[in-house]
């Protein structure tokens, strides 16, 4: 089996999946894992593909063009073999919430400092809410610790970004509990 | 007195609600050791119920006294034989998995007080309050007697924090 990233961005309203995912089917691709959400007014989907002849875009011929027609942006890119198989990430999980007034200057710094110590930013959502005159920035990460780094080290990490950024930042646990 | 295979989704066995204890025999006696013996055994897990050793049987073991989250609070090991729950109030979501269900978590709301009822290993009626932690565990394994994984009860993708509110 071949591996790709699939792409697809635009403008979103119903159906999208439906039109996309009935593409998929009838060219014979199975979509392993895919993750699809509403970012400003469009829809962007990501999903790894997979078809055990189509290698790369020109194997898809014209199957795409239905949908660049509407406006659509779809992007491919093939995975080198294993690029599918996700990595097993041993430490603990936490969940950073960073918000406050908005202003330039607060994703890059969290970032760098958690890129800094080697810990893997797992999800990033960030959104700009609050009304037009009080702009409010809001970010929310889940992040792996590397094996033997513990909650009180980033807490204090952020605590000190905090003032520096003079956002507010607040760390916790969501290392997912087996029953 | 043996430890048992976890049966992994999707063996039918977890999808099917599991038939009431009517009596306290020795087979239930064994199958009560089986579940404890399994739970200490996969690294002290907080809780087995019967049908992830495969049998059909409203019987689970929790003990979440072992764990980081219920260590503070909590009623050491409980066998639940024929469990019901009678009262729920208040809601708390944490981030879920299951032995039988390897390799994903979910964000799961449920109950963070139960009122619970059921029979101790030696048929006797016990009536609790769990709250917390383990009022979490309590209802993942009844749910797992009534054929419910926790992946019925996902409640939120990621961070709902984006998500409308409903007034």
């Amino acid at each position: 089996m071949n591996h790709i990233a699939l792409t697809i961005i635009g403008r979103d309203h119903p159906g999208i999946v439906a039109r996309v995912t009935e593409i998929l089917y009838r060219v014979g691709c199975n979509i392993a894992d895919s993750s699809c959400s509403i970012l400003g007014g469009q829809f962007a989907m990501i999903l790894i593909i997979s078809h055990p002849e189509y290698t790369d875009r020109e194997s898809f011929g014209d199957a795409f063009d239905p949908l660049e027609k509407e406006g659509m942006s779809v992007f491919l890119r093939t995975l080198q073999p294993g690029g599918e198989a996700a990595p097993e990430l041993a430490g603990e999980i936490c969940l950073i919430s960073v918000y406050g007034s908005d202003k330039p200057g607060i994703v890059y710094p969290v970032a760098r400092e958690l890129g800094n110590r080697r810990i893997n930013i797992t999800d990033l959502n960030t959104k700009l809410v609050g009304s037009a005159e009080r702009p409010v920035y809001v970010m929310m990460i889940e992040a792996v610790l590397p094996p033997g780094m513990d909650l009180q080290e980033i807490a204090a990490i952020m605590a000190d970004l905090q003032q520096k950024l003079q956002v507010d930042i607040s760390v916790r646990d969501i290392t997912p509990v087996e029953f | 007195m043996a430890v048992r295979d976890i049966h992994i989704y999707p063996d039918p066995v977890l999808k099917q609600a599991s038939e009431t204890i009517d009596s306290f025999n020795q087979a239930t006696d064994e199958l009560v050791q089986d579940l404890i013996d399994t739970m200490v055994a996969a690294g002290h897990s907080v809780g087995v119920a019967a049908p992830q050793i495969g049998v059909n049987r409203r019987v689970a073991v929790v003990d979440v006294s072992q764990s980081k989250q219920g260590r503070e609070n909590n009623h050491g090991l409980l066998i639940m034989i024929n469990p019901e729950i009678l009262e729920r109030s208040g809601a708390k979501a944490i981030r879920e998995g299951c032995m039988s269900v390897p390799d994903y978590t979910g964000n799961v709301t449920r109950a963070e007080e139960i009122l619970v009822q059921f029979f101790d290993r030696r048929g006797m009626p016990r009536v609790i309050r769990a709250t917390g932690f383990e009022a979490i565990a309590i209802q993942h394994e009844i749910d797992h007697l009534d054929g419910f994984l926790f992946l019925d009860r996902v409640s939120s993708l990621k961070t709902d924090i984006f998500r409308r509110k409903k007034h």
